[in-house]
């Protein structure tokens, strides 16, 4: 989804080109707090973040723990607030723990993304000829997979687990950063600012950090965000396929694997980490969008 | 996608034995005898309907109509019965009765020799194939010359092989040579080991791997005659109105996929589906599907086994105390209870409790962590810092692997692994795609352990060789299928004993003696026998639970639907 | 239009679909696992029937032999068989085809529809409530994941109501099937996959009708008098529609992702779930044929939405 995402904003990107602006740190904090729903999703990514990290002191119970008596207790009973499972484990400890898994993941892979991304994404656009040709082919052939196949191809032939699955989400999604940052210090390579600010004498340090770091990495810090949130979902859509990490530890998208099964009996097992998901997918969609304004404010007219 | 997670969770399906049926809230215990209610139905003067159809759900879709090829027994063994015959019928109470051919063999009708080594099946007469071609001789041995046939992938050539020659004197008349006697030699001709294929059709392709007679244009002999498959939705077939055994009472017959089994479930309930088949009814809907108003429910016995298969080369499972301790340390009776919501019963050895062959005193392990804890104790394994016992700087540490997103599986796996951490024993689930666990992993023996179901090698059968025959493993010989890696010349000679005995009271015995071996020894832990939760409508007519059958589908020649 | 562009494009298709092919074959065949694999579970297989099963099908020879075979095969126009029943694979995949465009198409037309309303509708009331409502709407739809919505809509309206088919695209019984009972079954799964793609459109009428509407001869007309709604039909609408190939074309990759999704939780017999299947029977000459067919297409979406845009702004060209 983020692929046609990218390509649109790619699109109105063509129609208004970006500028450099003075004392950016400031106003880009400025302009994000302005974007109340960005703001919203920061604080949902903090607060997943903190129950994230803190899971062993706020889980109420071992997420792992099977206790058959206990099963299908809905959410709100006593002990147990959001329930048990099929294996009569606290609903609210393995979403707690799940979360550790699916935000490392979407994170991890965002992180593979990045650099398997900027890697190829320079080097094609230092070297140029040759090695930039077959570089974009390359990229033009995984563009051409439907994402979902690729992800369903490779996933089917690793053993799941957390790196794997990572390494697997970026290998499907470096394609848009590499061609954002290979047109980036394309353009960056010849704008006149850049010339000036050598002429003035600058070092490359200094142009590097003052000229081309606010004006590159905007649509790299941009698309990174938005990556996660494409992560988090792929993550769920393997795991849902069921191809996700090995039990008993889950993610949000493994809790929803076996979910299904047991619809009519206990619905919050689908409900409830299929929340979890979206709102993460979702505060990451708005922080992205956020950034997006704030850093590139002539991009979007709102 | 718990039709992809769920794919072969349960291997194949079924075959054989002794199921018993249940009825309404019986409770697994409390069926009738097999092949008894379906005449109960008939009761009160009800009218028959002629005429009509039937839809059939089932999770997984029909692919290969070749009888020889298809590789999902229970699934494709569907279009198998209703569009092919075999020489023989296996029934319900386990005898067999004649198809295609015209009387069973036997010593006292000189079907078979003295000695077991030649068998003469006599042909039915006048039967033709669903293109007018009248079916002889020349098709069963075309049959056997398809499976023994280097280029075609036949799924299995069990019992074929003990084949030494095959001559057809006239049309109708086949005689049979064995290298050696074989017990089991009877069960080959039978629906879903080895139907029959037309000669007049498939000697005339290339490659039988790939003709279209597989999948668009099956001809068979059998009740109904090929009418249309749509990928991924339906199979459609209707009445072969010149059937030999007489023609079916109902039009047509739709084989439907349905993926999930919740909907495929939600559709019985609603009446989508007429029949519902593999894989059945939710196991936490089983109870309340017993309370369904019009349909009728039945619990079929199947005689695929779930174990804990070990790989015997390892060196912590040399020791069998440590087994014993690891099967004591499984609370069989929750799994059975709380995962499969007591659909499955338990068993203490590779056959279903109701086998002519099971033994019913073999010694049992109860779940008793104490005794488990001497056991490993006894054996020399003691507990290290992290609660993991060590043996000779070795620790307690092993995987268990089957299909992942298997969800009763995977469940079973993370409660087995609870209970024996409470032992010191760490288990980690290491799970994979069904092509990726079931290929090399399997067959090469580079597991630890498994959580699979397997049925006998030869359906209704006893005979477990090609498992456990130390000449077998293929890890070491590359034949056989005897993946845990067990070696017992004492097992070898009574399996070897096993398939030369005729006389079945004798051959009891042996795989009496045998199974005490095997609990003795473990070289797999049986954990229970599956049942398959089936069901119909109530006004069908005809549906008959066949334990020795891989489907219950082998009659639907004599369904009807009563007014 | 530059003609010399297309063709290069056009030739360009080429080694991009090779290199598909390569990456998918090594892919599979690099990867554990096969189709044998289900044989083994069957009862009386054992590890010879297995062997000769390879070898029947070929499995046995060396890697770049079995991807000649396949590419000279393929390039005579067939695609090969399957593993399971030997059919032959382009009947397999053209036979899915009338499912799935129904599906996608159906939610296209939903979605371009929707979009298009709700997309004007905000552009044109800036800032309202509405235009607040539909942003906000338009990102939540495209976090949540398609399955899960699935399950929720299948949950809710099947399971809880009773007012659609749980899944299938049509009832079989006799006397009960015909267009009406296609369309029951079709509304749920193409609403559930028009929900990201109506997104997706929402956003992009949004932003190309304030782009056009910010345009200087829309000023003009403005200031001219002429109402708002003349305006936005007359002059706006010709200019956003231009790019509306654009999208179209290169939102394909998520159409199919989306159908396959679809597909699976609502036991939609189309493209997605023989993809599935295969992929889970390692049926490789099906998966691979499907990887070059869905590929193709993803790239001949690009090709025309380059195209179109490349008519609409001519600097692309030298891109």
């Amino acid at each position: 989804m983020a692929e046609v995402e990218a390509r649109t904003n790619t699109l109105g990107r063509m129609i208004a080109p970006t500028e450099a602006y003075p004392g950016l740190m400031r106003q880009i904090l400025r302009r994000f707090m302005r974007h109340r729903l960005a703001v919203a999703g920061a604080i949902i990514i903090i607060v997943q973040f903190l129950a994230a990290i803190f899971a062993p002191v706020l889980a109420t119970h071992d997420p792992l723990q099977v206790n058959p008596i206990e099963r299908f207790k809905p959410p709100l009973s006593e002990g147990h607030l959001l329930g048990t499972d099929e294996l009569g484990r606290d609903v609210l400890s393995r979403l707690l723990y799940a979360g550790r898994v699916s935000l490392t993941v979407g994170f991890a892979a965002m992180f593979v993304t990045i650099v398997l991304g900027s890697l190829i994404g320079v080097v094609s656009a230092y070297y140029g000829g040759w090695v930039d040709t077959v570089l974009m082919r390359i990229t033009d052939i995984f563009l051409s997979f439907p994402t979902i196949y690729l992800l369903l191809v490779l996933a089917s032939f690793v053993r799941p687990s957390v790196i794997s699955i990572m390494l697997i989400i970026g290998a499907t999604a470096w394609m848009e950063v590499a061609r954002i940052v290979r047109s980036q210090f394309l353009t960056l390579k010849t704008l006149d600012f850049v010339t000036a600010a050598r002429a003035l004498g600058a070092s490359d340090g200094r142009i590097m950090l003052r000229e081309l770091l606010p004006n590159g990495m905007a649509p790299i810090i941009v698309a990174a965000t938005l990556n996660v949130a494409t992560a988090i979902l792929a993550e769920s859509y393997i795991s849902f396929l069921g191809a996700g990490i090995q039990p008993p530890n889950a993610s949000w998208g493994g809790m929803l694997n076996n979910a299904q099964d047991f619809f009519s009996r206990a619905p919050w097992l689908a409900i409830i980490p299929g929340v979890a998901i979206t709102l993460s997918v979702l505060s990451f969609n708005f922080v992205g969008d956020g950034l997006r304004d704030a850093l590139d404010p002539r991009q979007r007219i709102r | 996608m718990s039709d992809y997670k769920r794919m072969l969770e349960r291997v194949g399906q079924k075959e054989l034995n002794r199921r018993r049926l249940l009825k309404g809230a019986g409770g697994i215990g409390l069926g009738a005898a097999a092949g008894a209610f379906p005449r109960g139905l008939r009761l009160r003067g009800a009218r028959a309907q002629e005429g009509g159809e039937v839809i059939v759900g089932m999770s997984q879709e029909t692919i290969n109509y070749n009888p020889l090829l298809y590789a999902n027994t229970g699934i494709d063994t569907v279009p198998e019965v209703l569009m092919f015959d075999s020489l023989l019928k296996i029934l319900p109470d386990g005898t067999f009765a004649p198809n295609l051919a015209a009387e069973v063999p036997t010593v006292e009708n000189g079907g078979i020799s003295p000695d077991g080594l030649t068998w003469t099946f006599k042909l039915r007469q006048g039967v033709t194939w669903h293109d007018g071609e009248p079916f002889t001789s020349r098709d069963v041995r075309f049959t056997w010359e398809t499976v023994m046939n280097p280029d075609v992938a036949v799924r299995s050539r069990a019992g074929h092989d003990k084949i030494e020659s095959l001559d057809t004197p006239d049309d109708h008349t086949v005689i049979i040579k064995l290298k050696e006697p074989f017990a089991p030699f009877i069960h080959v001709w039978t629906s879903g080991v080895t139907g029959v294929i037309p000669h007049h059709i498939l000697s005339k392709e290339a490659d039988i791997n790939i003709a279209p007679f597989n999948t668009q244009s099956p001809i068979g002999t059998g009740p109904f005659k090929f009418v249309e498959h749509v990928g991924g939705d339906h199979l459609t077939v209707e009445r072969n109105p010149n059937y030999h055994l007489g023609p079916a009472k109902l039009d047509r017959v739709i084989v439907k996929v349905v993926p999930e089994l919740p909907v495929l479930y939600t559709q019985f309930k609603t009446g989508e589906i007429d029949v519902i088949d593999y894989q059945g009814i939710v196991p936490d809907r089983w109870e309340e599907a017993q309370t369904l108003p019009d349909r009728v429910v039945v619990g079929s016995p199947s005689n695929f086994v779930e174990f804990i298969y070990f790989n015997n080369a390892r060196p912590f499972f040399q020791d069998k105390r440590v087994k014993q301790a690891l099967y004591h340390a499984i609370d069989v009776d929750t799994i059975i209870d709380v995962i499969y919501y007591g659909v499955p019963r338990r068993t203490n050895s590779y056959l279903s409790p109701d086998h002519w062959a099971y033994n019913p005193d073999l010694p049992t392990y109860p779940f008793d962590l104490d005794r488990a804890n001497a056991l490993l104790d006894e054996a020399g394994w003691v507990r290290g810092d992290d609660g993991i016992r060590v043996k000779d700087g070795v620790r307690l540490s092993f995987t268990n692997s089957t299909t992942a997103g298997a969800t009763n599986r995977e469940a079973t796996q993370q409660y087995i692994q609870q209970t024996w951490k409470e032992i010191g024993v760490e288990m980690t689930i290491n799970n994979m795609p069904a092509a990726v666990v079931w290929g090399e992993y399997t067959i090469q023996s580079q597991f630890d352990t498994l959580l699979v179901a397997w049925d006998n090698p030869i359906p209704s059968d006893p005979d477990p060789t090609s498992r456990l025959h130390s000449t077998l493993i293929p890890a070491e010989s590359g034949a056989g299928a005897n993946y845990v890696q067990f070696k017992n010349a004492e097992a070898d000679a009574l399996m070897e004993q096993g398939v030369t005995e005729t006389d079945q009271e004798k051959r009891k015995e042996i795989y009496y003696k045998l199974q005490e071996i095997l609990a003795d020894e473990l070289p797999w832990l049986p954990i229970f026998n599956w049942t398959d939760p089936f069901g119909y409508k109530s006004n069908l007519v005809g549906y008959q639970v066949n334990p020795y059958s891989a489907t219950n589908l082998g009659n639907v020649y004599e369904w009807y639907w009563q007014e | 239009m530059n003609w010399n562009y297309v063709v290069r494009r056009v030739l360009m298709m080429i080694p991009v679909l090779i290199g598909v092919s390569i990456l998918g074959f090594s892919m599979m065949q690099l990867a554990p696992g096969g189709f044998t694999a289900l044989y083994t579970l069957n009862p009386n297989t054992s590890a010879e029937d297995i062997e000769r099963i390879k070898r029947a099908w070929g499995l046995d020879r060396p890697m770049h032999v079995q991807y000649l075979t396949w590419a000279r095969r393929m390039l005579t126009g067939d695609w090969g068989n399957s593993f399971r029943g030997g059919a032959n694979v382009r009947d397999l995949i053209v036979e899915r085809i009338p499912a799935t465009v129904q599906l996608m198409g159906t939610a296209l037309a939903i979605a371009i529809i929707l979009g298009f309303v709700i997309g004007a509708l905000g552009a044109y009331r800036q800032y309202s409530i509405f235009d607040y409502l539909a942003t906000t709407g338009a990102l939540i739809a495209l976090s949540i994941p398609t399955f899960w919505f699935g399950l929720m809509v299948i949950y809710i309206f099947a399971e809880r109501l009773g007012w659609i088919p749980s899944g299938g695209s049509e009832s079989l019984r006799a006397g009960e099937t015909g267009f009406l009972d296609r369309l029951h079954h079709l509304v749920a799964p193409a609403l559930v996959l028009a929900l990201v793609l109506t997104a997706q459109w929402s956003r992009y009428f949004r932003s190309a009708f304030l782009e056009v509407i910010h345009q200087d001869y829309i000023r003009t007309a403005h200031a001219k008098g002429l109402p708002s709604g003349l305006v936005l039909r007359r002059h706006a609408l010709r200019n956003a529609l231009l790019p509306l190939i654009a999208l179209a074309g290169m939102q394909l990759p998520v159409l199919f992702g989306g159908a396959l999704v679809t597909e699976s939780v609502f036991g939609w017999a189309g493209m997605g779930r023989l993809f599935l299947d295969a992929l889970t029977f390692r049926d490789f000459p099906v998966v691979m044929a499907m990887l070059m067919v869905t590929s193709f297409l993803v790239i001949l979406g690009n090709l025309i939405a380059d195209i179109a845009l490349s008519i609409i702004d001519p600097r692309i060209r030298f891109n």
